[in-house]
C-alpha cells in the first residue's frame, strides 16, 4: 500500500499532459459520434495453486453512435476448458449525459451499463460480466480532465445469473449481487508539446479495482498499473499488470499482464 | 442596354460584397491527440471545407473553404460536439468592401445575418475577424455573462 501511495504522488508530481483512455476502466466521454473503434484484450492470468495460465482474449467494436451515446460488442475466447473456445460474449452501452468543457479541461458523467452471456464453469466468486459470469452491470461513471492529469471514478451494481451451458451460480442469490467501484488516474508523458497527429504518445495509468459482495461482504482490490503508447493518435497499445492487493473472496486468477490493442476509425458511418 | 445591365449588376455586388474567406475556432475540453484528430476528421468531411489546419497545442483549427461554397457555421460547431467536444471560440475571416455596420441594424453578408454588438458603427473595408457570441459558438461560462437572446438560424451576434 506504501508503494502504490508511492507511485501515486510521482504521477500527480511529474509534468506532461493528462489522459483517460484507460487500460481497465471506461472514462465518462465517449468516442466521436460517427466512428467505430476495434480493440483486442488478452488477458494472460496467473491461476493461483497451479502453474496453468488462463488466457482470456476479447474481440471488441466499438461504436460511436451519436456524441452523447456509444455502445460496443464483444465476444469472449478462454483456455479455461481443455481447448481455446469461444465461451459467450456481451454488450455495454454509456450514455453521456453532462459536459463542462474548458480549454484543456472537462467534466463528465455519464452512466453506462452491460448485458453478458457466458456458458463457461463458474469457479470463483468474485462477480465479472466482462468475461466470467452471465448478468447486468449498471452505474455511474464521472471523469475530470486537469489540463495534465485525468481522474476517473465509477461505482456500478452487478447481478450474476446462472450461467450456460447449465452451469449455475453456485453461491445462492443472496451472494449474486456486488458492488464495483474503481478509481483511475492518468497521465500523458510524452511528447512533452504536441506539433503532429504522428507523433507517439504515451500514458501512464494506475487504476484501482475493487468489489464488494452485497450479500457475504467479501471484498476484493485490485492494483493496475499501465502504459500506453498511441500511435498516428488513431490507434494504441496498452501494457499493464494486474495485481491483487488483497482479497476475502475466492478468486482464480486475479494477478496478470494484460495487451489491449485498438483502432479506431473516423468518420466510419 | 447590355452595359446598364452590367453597371446593375456591378452596383448590387459591390453593394452587398463580403465573404467569409475562413473560420478559425478554438474546441475546448480535450488535450489528448487522438481527440484533436477527431475533431480534425470531422471537420474534413464536411462539403464546403477545402482544407483544415490543425494546430494541436492551441487545439485550434483554421478551416479554408472551397469557392463560391454555402459555409454554414451551425455544421462547423455540430462537427465539433459530435467528435465529443465544444467550440470555446469561433472567429470568421470577413473580406468587407465598403459595408455600412451599425449595431441597431442586422447586416446581411452571404446567406447569413449578423447582428453587431459592442462594434462601432461605420463603414467596413477590408479583411476583419468577426467573432461569433451565440450558444455553442463561446465557453459555456462566457454564453451565460453575455445573456444574449437566441436568434432563428443563419443569424448571429458577432463582434469585431
Amino acid at each position: 500500500m506504501k508503494q502504490l501511495l508511492f507511485i501515486t504522488v510521482l504521477f500527480l508530481s511529474a509534468k506532461s499532459k493528462g489522459q483517460e483512455l484507460y487500460a481497465v476502466t471506461e472514462p465518462a466521454s465517449n468516442m466521436a459520434a460517427r466512428s467505430i473503434g476495434f480493440r483486442v484484450d488478452h488477458l494472460i492470468m496467473n491461476e493461483i495453486n497451479s502453474s496453468k495460465i488462463n488466457y482470456h482474449l476479447i474481440p471488441e467494436i466499438m461504436v460511436g453512435v451519436s456524441k452523447k451515446l456509444m455502445i460496443h460488442g464483444n465476444v469472449f475466447f478462454s483456455n479455461r476448458r481443455k481447448q481455446f473456445s469461444a465461451e459467450g460474449g456481451s454488450l455495454y452501452g454509456k450514455y453521456r449525459f453532462l459536459s463542462h468543457d474548458a480549454v484543456q479541461k472537462h467534466f463528465r458523467m455519464a452512466v453506462f451499463g452491460r448485458i453478458s452471456h457466458n456458458n463457461s464453469d463458474i469457479h470463483q466468486e468474485e462477480i465479472n460480466v466482462n468475461g466470467h459470469n452471465s448478468g447486468f452491470e449498471a452505474g455511474l461513471v464521472a471523469t475530470q480532465l486537469l489540463r495534465k492529469v485525468a481522474l476517473s471514478s465509477s461505482l456500478s451494481i452487478l447481478k450474476a445469473v446462472d450461467n450456460g451451458n447449465d452451469n449455475k451460480y453456485p453461491y445462492g442469490s443472496e451472494n449474486s449481487k456486488a458492488v464495483n467501484y474503481t478509481f483511475s488516474f492518468g497521465k500523458l508523458i510524452l511528447p512533452q508539446e504536441y506539433k503532429d497527429y504522428r507523433q507517439t504518445n504515451i500514458n501512464l495509468m494506475v487504476e484501482l479495482i475493487s468489489q464488494v459482495n452485497a450479500g457475504s461482504g467479501k471484498y476484493f482490490m485490485d492494483v493496475a498499473p499501465s502504459v500506453q503508447m498511441i500511435f498516428n493518435s488513431q490507434s494504441r497499445i496498452d501494457i499493464g499488470y494486474r495485481y491483487e492487493i488483497n482479497t476475502t473472496m475466492l478468486r482464480t486468477a486475479p494477478n496478470g499482464i494484460f495487451i489491449r490493442l485498438e483502432h479506431n476509425i473516423f468518420n466510419a458511418l | 442596354m447590355k452595359k446598364i445591365f452590367l453597371l446593375i449588376v456591378i452596383a448590387i455586388s459591390v453593394a452587398a460584397d463580403a465573404r467569409t474567406t475562413k473560420v478559425s475556432l478554438q474546441a475546448s475540453g480535450l488535450t489528448c491527440s487522438m481527440c484533436s484528430n477527431a475533431v480534425y476528421k470531422a471537420l474534413k468531411t464536411l462539403d464546403f471545407v477545402q482544407e483544415v489546419e490543425a494546430d494541436i497545442k492551441t487545439y485550434t483549427f483554421e478551416i479554408f473553404f472551397k469557392k463560391d461554397a454555402d459555409i454554414d457555421f451551425d455544421k462547423i460547431r455540430k462537427q465539433v460536439e459530435d467528435a465529443g467536444f465544444s467550440v470555446t471560440s469561433f472567429v470568421a475571416t470577413i473580406l468587407f468592401d465598403n459595408v455600412q455596420v451599425s449595431s441597431s441594424k442586422p447586416v446581411q453578408i452571404e446567406d447569413k445575418t449578423f447582428l453587431f454588438v459592442n462594434t462601432n458603427d461605420g463603414v467596413l473595408n477590408g479583411v476583419k475577424n468577426v467573432r461569433i457570441l451565440d450558444k455553442g459558438f463561446v465557453s459555456q461560462k462566457e454564453y451565460k455573462k453575455n445573456g444574449l437572446p437566441v436568434l432563428s438560424p443563419r443569424s448571429y451576434h458577432a463582434t469585431i
